[in-house]
């Protein structure tokens, strides 16, 4: 995946122990498709379920098949403190997959 | 509805009223009965004296000239106080007003209240944190031996703990964790957030093991020096669950995931009803994560936010119910905020929560002078101290009591059913179920202790 890509979080039913390959096979991932730096990565055993980070374009192309779900929002996170009661809203940009 | 009216009663009852010297008669000798109103018999009447011009032919209505005061029984009036019904408020007040002809004025008499704390000056010290919270704990060594505690955050700097705390810090690189491209070494990353809440937890907790996750490092271009993408957390949590899922059920020790973060605005969120929504979906890939962790025998705790009503953090951007995602998770213990003296500090995020309604759950010392992360004079604030106090307090507790022996959720049961209530009667939005009450925890840890020994 091209550095600055914009991503899309999604996630897919697979069996236990499946690997990145495994995912890029059943969806039909190209390399460029996905975040490897990230990996597959297992969110809940009890489901088989794994989340992966692929290119927006990708991600439209997969929506709807059989086990895959998504994209979701990736929001950005920050620290609760220190307390800044007296902040101006500094948002930055508007991204909502990440 | 509170009330105050102001009469003009006879005026050898004004006279008693005033006089110093004699015992002022009761509330309900001066107003007698009153239709509607429940008089406050407790309160005792009050003497006001009515302004006059002080020059001769002022305008005997207008207050925005000088005034002279006159407590002459003839002129002066008496407080008194009492309650109508909420309904129909207006009906009533209408019918109070024309009740009898000495009631010269009603007004409202709000509740009043300190304000609270928004910023500024620390409250206290952490060892008045260590007074409050640590020393019933450690009276009954529990201390976070064999346990570890997982600071979700910006990474910890061991040296400056060791400095402040005066003694040793570590933490356990083997089973920490970071995102890709995060360089530091596992205990040596620039003093920060993630350093004050290492420092917090170890207020409570002295001898847990702690996990270091850098997820709110910055790995890419653009992105400010705090703060980090969910997907990271995502990762970061099967990592977790995979450091138990290691280990046998049976034999799985004590994990305590303490995140003081969380998503300031919708508009890094799909909108609330659309399927890949964050905010307020169970089904988001991190609610799931948080979900599978906790079912796995973690105690997993978050920080309530700072999007208080009294003074929010401006990068608030939520329009209501600003407790969001997993921080209202039904299946984590969301912690509010109060000083040291146990009030509610203004930035402290109300509930309700928008994944589980009952939230914040407790809420505990923030505010203090601790961690010096952010300087000498800077307290350790926001929800993010509050967060892993609380976090300590899970973990000083699971030094004697194995998940196995105490799951998750009635460990969030003890620390609810054992808090001191704050604010109304019973569970509110503000301090939730009350402030984390260490010393009932630890009578309530004999009682079970016991009872374990009969049977």
């Amino acid at each position: 995946m091209a550095p600055g890509s914009r991503t899309a979080l999604v996630t897919v039913t697979l069996p236990p122990g499946s690997t990145l390959q495994d995912a890029q096979r059943r969806l039909g991932l190209a390399d460029d498709e996905v975040d490897a730096g990230y990996g597959l990565v297992s969110i809940d055993p009890a489901r088989n379920l794994f989340a992966l980070m692929v290119t927006e374009e990708a991600g439209s192309r997969i929506k709807g098949l059989p086990g895959t779900q998504g994209p979701y929002a990736n929001p950005r996170i920050h620290p609760f403190g220190p307390a800044r009661p007296d902040d101006e809203c500094g948002d930055g940009d508007d991204d909502t997959t990440g | 509805m509170r009330l105050i009216l102001q009469m003009r009663p006879e005026r050898d009852v004004v006279a008693a009223v005033i006089d110093p010297h004699v015992t002022t008669p009761p509330a309900a000798d001066v107003a007698g009965p009153i239709p509607g109103l429940a008089l406050d018999a407790a309160f005792t009447p009050v003497p006001v004296p009515q302004p006059r011009p002080a020059t001769p032919g002022g305008d005997p209505l207008s207050l925005e000239q000088p005034l002279v005061f006159s407590m002459a029984p003839e002129d002066a009036s008496v407080l008194v106080r009492g309650e109508v019904q909420d309904y129909d408020v207006a009906s009533r007040l209408s019918a109070l007003a024309t009740a009898r002809p000495d009631i010269v004025g009603i007004s409202s008499d709000p509740v009043v209240e300190t304000m609270p704390v928004c910023g500024g000056a620390p409250v206290g010290d952490w060892h008045d944190v260590e007074h409050a919270v640590t020393d019933e704990l450690k009276s009954e060594g529990l201390d976070g031996r064999n346990v570890a505690l997982a600071v979700v955050d910006t990474g910890i700097n061991v040296d400056h703990l060791g400095q402040v705390l005066g003694s040793t810090a570590a933490v356990d690189a083997e089973r920490s964790w970071k995102p890709a491209g995060v360089n530091e070494a596992f205990g040596r990353f620039p003093v920060a957030h993630g350093t004050m809440c290492a420092f917090d937890a170890l207020i409570v907790a002295r001898r847990v093991a702690l996990l270091d996750l850098p997820v709110l490092r910055a790995a890419r271009q653009g992105a400010t020096v705090m703060e980090g993408l969910l997907s990271d957390a995502i990762a970061a949590y099967a990592h977790l669950r995979a450091l138990l899922e290691a280990v046998p059920p049976e034999q799985r020790p004590g994990l305590v995931v303490s995140n003081s973060w969380g998503s300031y605005s919708p508009r890094w969120d799909f909108p609330p009803g659309h399927p890949g929504n964050y905010s307020d979906n169970r089904a988001h890939p991190f609610n799931l994560a948080v979900a599978a962790l906790e079912n796995a025998g973690a105690d997993i705790l978050f920080a309530a936010g700072n999007c208080g009503r009294d003074c929010p953090d401006g990068r608030c951007a939520y329009p209501d119910r600003p407790i969001t995602g997993a921080n209202s998770h039904p299946r984590v213990l969301s912690v509010a905020g109060v000083d040291t003296r146990g009030a509610r500090v203004g930035y402290s995020s109300q509930g309700p929560g928008r994944l589980s309604q009952r939230k914040p759950d407790v809420a505990t010392c923030t505010h203090f002078a601790g961690s010096q992360a952010f300087g000498p004079d800077s307290p350790d604030s926001g929800t993010s101290a509050a967060c892993p106090v609380a976090a300590g307090v899970v973990a000083a507790v699971r030094t004697r009591l194995s998940p196995q022996d105490l799951s998750p959720a009635r460990m969030r049961t003890l620390l609810r059913r054992t808090a001191n209530d704050a604010g109304v009667a019973g569970f509110d939005y503000d301090h939730g179920y009350g402030i984390l009450n260490t010393a009932a925890i630890v009578e309530a840890l004999r009682r079970r202790s016991k009872h374990t020994a009969r049977s």
